[in-house]
């Protein structure tokens, strides 16, 4: 047995033979790798390790040589005796690992998404592992704090329940009360009627009485009277008189009886003492329940106790609900476990390009516009897959989801019943494929390793649409729609045959998991036309909008049914909330909801209490869900849509409040630990889409905010995420806009742009808070700054008033807040030992020539070079900084020193300030930029450059004309936003002002003063003076402001002050020239004389190290910008050569280069850069972290071919050498 | 770095397993590529009695390409060198991945009781084991005894 073992092993792998070829000399190999090793390419043939017989290689190769089938036979038998199980890799075909790029059997893995092979695999696994303890820890340690907000749920539901039944109480008693009053007075009142009504009816019939006795009496005294006074009666005459003075009586009284009808006809009315509709009304609305929010911003965040806590709660929960509801489960699924269930493969490649087509937040107004139908088909197809047989078309997107839907629908059968209502996380011992391994584990059949502990995928916020490579934009052409439909299918139905052979160890359960679709099934995923979708997201539209006519009737009630005065009561209580309604809803209305949701969540998380109406609603919604749901899906797409853009990019958030003013204020060490941090982040981060989050720069701030989002997006609940949400979205949002072809079949998707501008608002507003502390910290290092600056400020400007008065004086407040901002980094400095001491030598200087000897600052002055005239310029400025918080010492300076005093039309004076302060190239913006420093101008900027895309306009054409270039590379900005163009292979440099219009050219080929060869570089200083980096005459020429020659210097060579091409040139506040010596991989500085000053970088791909700089900027706080085009990347030096940071790496992604090479910086830090390969110009947050990128390769407005030199303009437009399309354009 | 090879794997086991007599083999604790190696002299030759230690690494591209093998031990032997460079053509342009540790150290065993002056690496060696075999064989048990046998 032994030796049969033997005969079937490979000599060279000493393994059982795999596909054992057979050589002529008739010994065997294995195909791969033995045989493929031992092949000799050079002579083409192979060399028998057994005999050393060479043989030719057969044309296809070693496949050529004929396998041993005998042997083959004898190790299928020795494994049928054995009862060994088949070699897992038979049958495959080695490729090269994409890891390790060794040949291995290869297989895809999860953790990197290549093919890899066992060993990386594994080593993958176990980083896999060792993250998922790691995160399990900070989930064991962050843990309780679920618990604790448990325990506040729970001691809230106790109070909730003494509150209510407390409140509910005083409700019955003053029911009570209300009933008792009102019984009493209806009872008196009663009584009062009736007495009224007896007394008054006795008195009628008394008179009633009374008269028709008189009545009577009358009648038989007139009968009397016509019977009987006449003659037939003897009548005694007292009688007579008697009788006339009775009928005299008589006649008396009914002449003047009056029955005095106006006391017998009053009329009892019941008069209320209050208007009665108001009286029910104020019964009606007798109380409000009045629920308080005490803190405002953190409404349910962290303080918000009782009632108001529970109710933030509730209010998330509902709405967690609602997504849940909402999306079937759906979108929950994608940022967990990107839809598929647990274990499961990732859909292979084919499919995985019709995922990024989703997944891409660049599509993610398509991706909102297009869910609420897949949600609606998760919900409703679902349930009447049956009957819906009759299938359409197909579009390339639902047969997209169609997967999806199949992976999610399983997802539902089996995981859903343990699913976090909040975070959407299930228990993983109820996962089949847990429960299976556990098992496996706990009877030991097999030597599984137990899967590991909690889940870290939906802990971790996996930004993964920002890794996909953004896909190319599909045509909704039919044809093409049916093409990918047809390949997605197929990929589809192929995909189990493939996966089956390659994957035998899962075989028994990817058998199970993958069942073929039922023909139901089936029917409904492909009954999934792109009509249909759309007519079903109508649909639901229309559903939904007439469903919400639901809640608007249950408030209505309370408010149209009483009468007009209740309202304002009703009001009163609402008004945030109508007011909000009014303000950010006012665009959402009209797709019929009322508010959605995400919208009043956010609204709330940052205005404060919540009223009452929404908690009604919400709590409506709880009851019923109708109405819930379909407020959830117009909604849906817009929350869904926040979160996503939320999760997807959750750095931005935490980056632009806190590095910004760490990474530039604190020293270097600690720049360096970021960076290192952030180089290490990528590696210990479960995925390189966070790269993106450690690109960001913020190292040691990621790792905490990393484990707080974890929590955050753990339970989702928090409006922490809200806020980042906001922000971040705002920087996505110029890229999910241009979707509008998507934009007529949902009114959500309109709703949710409608929205936009508020959520911009916001934004800004928010940007504006997070930049305060930022900025009063940097007005607090001036503050201090200037303190150190008061000894020597007014020396300086006596000097410079000596001096040369015109440059320093015209210095305005409006120059103020660049130089502020440089004082204030000097003061806390980086800004490194050269500043440092340069600045303390001139405030020697400047000590010396203080105003009490004029004389000798005078002196000084004449003997001072034209660089210390910088020295002294620049300080004297700042020293003026002090204008803009002080004015009255400025003008008690001013006093001291004589000058005119100007506090008031300062400003008026910032045109000829413009020319001064625009002559400096490092703060060109400086005059019309920044007025209202920093604080106000922090997100302006940036906004600006969200909305950058646009050309305003293109300069020149191929030519050699004034006005034409040839080959264009560098580019300046100079004075009075001059652009100074580098006319490369036209040997000259051409000045254009702000609008394009040509002033003047100046240089011509050869290699004497003023002439040059194929220049690169150009850069304009501080007074005006252009500074050209001569390439092929390997020297830097300095001209003055009107074109002539001054000075140049350099040579070619490797030493100190030798180039080798130089390239690009800038020059920074104090008047130092860098340049990228190209071919020497470095960079020097020099004084503005031409002084070698240092250099740093060398040949490598290192940090610190260069390969072909190219173009050099320098910002206003001394971080010197070097396009390392060949490795690249952005490298972030110190003025001292220290690399503070790097940023980029190759590819066409955000944020990656390829061979960049124009680099700018503008007041504010934003750094944009021309990346030259991938023909697109890049915007960078001041940290290095990607704004936004726009243009691509062609010869239109927008379009680049090869982009050189770029620069920025004080106001902010962009402008770039489009080399090889000889022009230069303006963004 | 790449994994180990399964070959490495194997050759490492079964040297572990089934020692050779006379060798033994024992892979480095930080790198599983290189071997410390003790051969004990062959009998009936100049070198028997001694124990020669022996630095054994195993390439990148192992076995395609031959094993780096040196003795460390000084040795007075026509195809050793002062520095323990080994004059043997399977080192060399004979090697075949068939070949493995095992038969490579037997190969060297082999060398050692059968000195070839013919193909010398160190030329005075050589020239004295040519000329006088038997100062040459005396001058190699002394050194055997002087460096191989006192530790």
């Amino acid at each position: 047995m032994e030796q049969f073992e033997s005969l079937l092993t490979c000599c060279v792998c000493l393994d059982r033979y795999r596909n054992p070829k057979l050589l002529p000399c008739q010994h065997s190999f294995c195909m791969e790798p033995c045989m493929d090793g031992l092949v000799d390419y050079v002579r083409r043939q192979v060399k028998c390790p057994e005999c050393r017989a060479e043989h030719r290689i057969p044309y296809q190769g070693v496949q050529g040589f004929p396998t041993n089938v005998t042997l083959q036979r004898f190790l299928e038998l020795h494994a049928q005796i054995a009862g060994e199980l088949p070699d897992p890799t038979a049958g495959q075909v080695m490729e090269r690992c994409n890891v390790c790029s060794e040949k291995a059997y290869c297989a895809p893995c999860a953790h990197c998404d290549k093919k890899v092979c066992e060993d990386c695999k594994s080593a993958h696994m176990e980083v896999l592992r060792r993250e998922i303890a790691r995160i399990n820890n900070q989930i064991r340690r962050g843990v309780n704090r679920l618990q604790d907000i448990l325990a506040v749920v729970e001691r809230n539901t106790a109070n909730l329940q003494t509150n209510c039944g407390a409140v509910a109480g005083e409700i019955d008693e003053i029911h009570k009360r209300l009933a008792k009053a009102l019984k009493d007075r209806t009872d008196f009142l009663r009584t009062e009627v009736d007495r009224y009504l007896a007394t008054e009816l006795r008195n009628l019939t008394h008179l009633k009485d009374n008269l028709e006795l008189e009545l009577s009496n009358i009648q038989s005294n007139c009968d009397l009277a016509d019977k009987y006074m006449n003659d037939d009666v003897d009548w005694e005459d007292t009688e007579l008189v008697d009788t006339k003075e009775i009928f005299l009586k008589t006649v008396e009284f009914l002449r003047n009886f009056d029955y005095e009808a106006g006391d017998y006809n009053r009329r009892v009315r019941f008069i209320m003492t209050h208007d009665p509709n108001q009286l029910v009304m104020h019964v009606a609305s007798y109380g409000e329940l009045n629920i308080t929010n005490p803190n405002a911003y953190s409404a349910g965040l962290q303080q918000s106790q009782g009632l108001t806590r529970s109710k933030s709660d509730h209010r998330l929960a509902t709405q967690f609900r609602q997504q849940e509801e909402a999306k079937g489960y759906m979108e929950n699924d994608e940022p967990i476990l990107g839809g598929r269930k647990f274990g499961e493969r990732r859909p292979p490649p084919p499919e995985k390009h019709t995922r990024d087509y989703s997944a891409t937040d660049d599509y993610s107004g398509y991706e909102s516009e297009h869910r609420p139908s897949r949600r609606f088909r998760s919900r409703f197809v679902r349930s009447h897959q049956q009957d819906n047989d009759s299938d359409t078309e197909q579009s390339t997107r639902t047969v997209k989801s169609e997967h999806k839907e199949k992976e999610k629908e399983k997802v539902a059968d089996t995981e859903d019943a343990t699913r976090g209502p909040l975070s959407g996380i299930f228990r993983l011992s109820d996962c089949p494929r847990v429960i299976q391994r556990i098992l496996d584990v706990d009877s030991g059949k097999k030597k599984e390793k137990k899967e590991p502990p909690p889940p870290p995928k939906p802990v971790q916020p996996t930004p993964q649409p920002q890794r996909r490579p953004p896909p190319v934009r599909q045509q909704s052409e039919d044809d093409e729609i049916s093409r990918l439909k047809r390949q997605n299918k197929g990929a589809a139905s192929s995909q189990e045959p493939e996966r089956l052979p390659s994957r035998p160890v899962e075989e028994e359960r990817p058998a199970v998991n993958r069942k073929p679709p039922t023909p139901a099934r089936e029917a409904s995923s492909e009954g999934e036309s792109d009509e249909e979708s759309v007519g079903s997201l109508q649909r639901n539209q229309r559903k939904s909008s007439v469903q919400t006519q639901k809640p608007t009737a249950t408030r209505r009630p309370s408010a149209s049914d009483t009468s007009s005065t209740h309202r304002p009561a009703a009001r009163a209580t609402s008004t945030e909330s109508s007011a909000s309604t009014e303000s950010s809803g006012s665009a959402v209305k009209h797709t019929g909801a009322i508010l959605s949701i995400a919208e009043l969540k956010a609204k709330y998380s940052i205005d404060g209490p919540s009223p009452k109406p929404i908690s009604r609603i919400l709590s409506a919604g709880n009851e019923r869900s109708a109405p819930v749901t379909t407020n959830g899906t117009v909604s849906g797409a817009q929350r869904v849509q926040s979160r996503f853009v939320g999760s997807q990019r959750p750095t931005p958030a935490p980056a632009p409040a806190e590095p910004a003013p760490e990474d530039s204020d604190t020293s270097s060490e600690e720049e360096t630990d970021s960076s290192e941090e952030s180089e290490e982040e990528p590696v210990t981060q479960r995925k390189p889409e966070s790269q993106a989050m450690a690109r960001s720069d913020i190292g040691p701030l990621l790792a905490r905010s990393t484990n707080a989002r974890n929590d955050a997006h753990d339970n989702k609940s928090k409006e922490t995420p809200a806020q980042t949400r906001y922000r971040t979205r705002q920087s996505s949002q110029t890229e999910e806009e241009p979707s509008p072809r998507y934009g007529a079949s949902s009114s959500s998707y309109s709703s949710r742009y409608g929205s936009k501008p508020k959520d911009e608002e916001l934004t800004s507003s928010l940007d504006d808070e997070s930049k305060y502390p930022t900025a009063r910290s940097r007005y607090l290092a001036l503050k201090e700054r200037r303190n150190r600056l008061a000894r020597s400020k007014s020396s300086h400007t006596g000097f410079g008033a000596g001096d040369d008065d015109d440059q320093d004086e015209p210095v305005s407040p409006t120059t103020a807040s660049p130089s502020a901002y440089l004082a204030a980094r000097y003061g806390s400095g980086t800004g490194g030992s050269e500043l440092s001491r340069s600045r303390s030598s001139h405030a020697l200087k400047s000590r010396e020539s203080s105003p009490e000897r004029p004389v000798t600052g005078e002196k000084d002055g004449a003997a001072l070079s034209s660089w210390a005239r910088y020295l002294k310029n620049k300080y004297g400025s700042r020293g003026k900084d002090r204008d803009t918080s002080g004015t009255s010492s400025s003008s008690s300076r001013r006093l001291s020193l004589g000058l005119p005093l100007r506090s008031a039309n300062e400003l008026a004076s910032s045109d000829d300030d413009s020319k001064n302060a625009a002559g400096s190239p490092i703060s060109p913006t400086a005059a019309t930029a920044a007025v209202a420093g920093f604080a106000a101008a922090g997100s302006s900027p940036r906004s600006q450059y969200l909305q950058k895309r646009r050309l305003q306009f293109s300069v020149g054409s191929r030519g050699s004309e004034p006005g034409c270039f040839t080959w264009p590379r560098g580019i300046a900005v100079g004075p009075e936003n001059i652009m100074v163009v580098a006319d490369s292979s036209n040997h000259r440099v051409q000045v254009f002002d702000s609008n394009g219009i040509f002033i003047k050219e100046f240089g011509q080929y050869g290699s004497g003063e003023g002439e040059f060869d194929c220049l690169a570089g150009v850069a304009v200083n501080r007074i005006g003076q252009y500074i050209i980096a001569d390439r092929y005459n390997h020297r830097i020429q300095v001209f003055d402001p009107a074109g002539r020659f001054l000075r140049s210097f350099g040579s070619q060579g490797t030493g100190d002050g030798k180039f080798n091409y130089p390239w690009g040139i800038t020059t920074d506040a104090l008047g130092f020239i860098y340049v990228c010596d190209k071919e020497n991989h470095r960079v020097q500085v020099f004084q503005s004389d031409g002084t070698f000053v240092g250099k740093f970088g060398s040949f490598g791909s290192k940090l610190g190290q260069l390969e072909h700089p190219h173009y050099i900027a320098v910002s206003s706080t001394n971080r010197v910008l070097v396009s390392d085009s060949n490795n690249h990347r952005i490298q972030v030096f110190d003025v001292n050569g220290r690399v503070l940071s790097s940023f980029g790496e190759e590819g066409s992604e955000d944020g990656q280069f390829k061979f960049p090479r124009g680099v700018a910086v503008d007041d504010q830090g934003y750094i944009v850069v021309a990346d030259s390969g991938n023909n697109r110009i890049q915007i960078f947050h001041p940290d290095g972290t990607f704004l936004r990128a726009f243009g691509s390769w062609g010869c239109g407005d927008g379009e680049f071919k090869g982009l050189e030199g770029i620069a920025v303009m004080s106001g902010g437009n962009i402008i770039v050498c489009d080399r090889e399309n000889h022009r230069v354009q303006v963004f | 770095m790449a994994a180990l090879p399964r070959r490495i794997i194997k050759e490492t086991q079964r040297l572990m397993q089934e020692p050779v007599p006379g060798i033994s083999a024992v892979p480095s604790e930080n790198n599983a590529r290189y071997f410390h190696v003790i051969v004990t002299g062959p009998e009936d030759s100049p070198f028997e009695g001694g124990l020669f230690k022996l630095e054994l690494f195993l390439p990148e591209d192992y076995p395609m390409s031959a094993p780096k093998v040196r003795f460390i031990t000084k040795i007075y032997h026509p195809n050793i060198d002062r520095l323990g460079r080994i004059c043997l053509d399977i080192l060399k342009d004979k090697w075949s991945p068939a070949l493995q540790i095992r038969t490579v150290l037997l190969s060297i065993q082999a060398l050692l009781s059968a000195p070839n002056p013919d193909d010398p690496l160190a030329n005075d060696v050589a020239e004295l084991w040519k000329v006088n075999e038997s100062e040459a064989i005396r001058n190699a048990k002394e050194w055997t005894r002087r460096y191989a046998m006192d530790n």
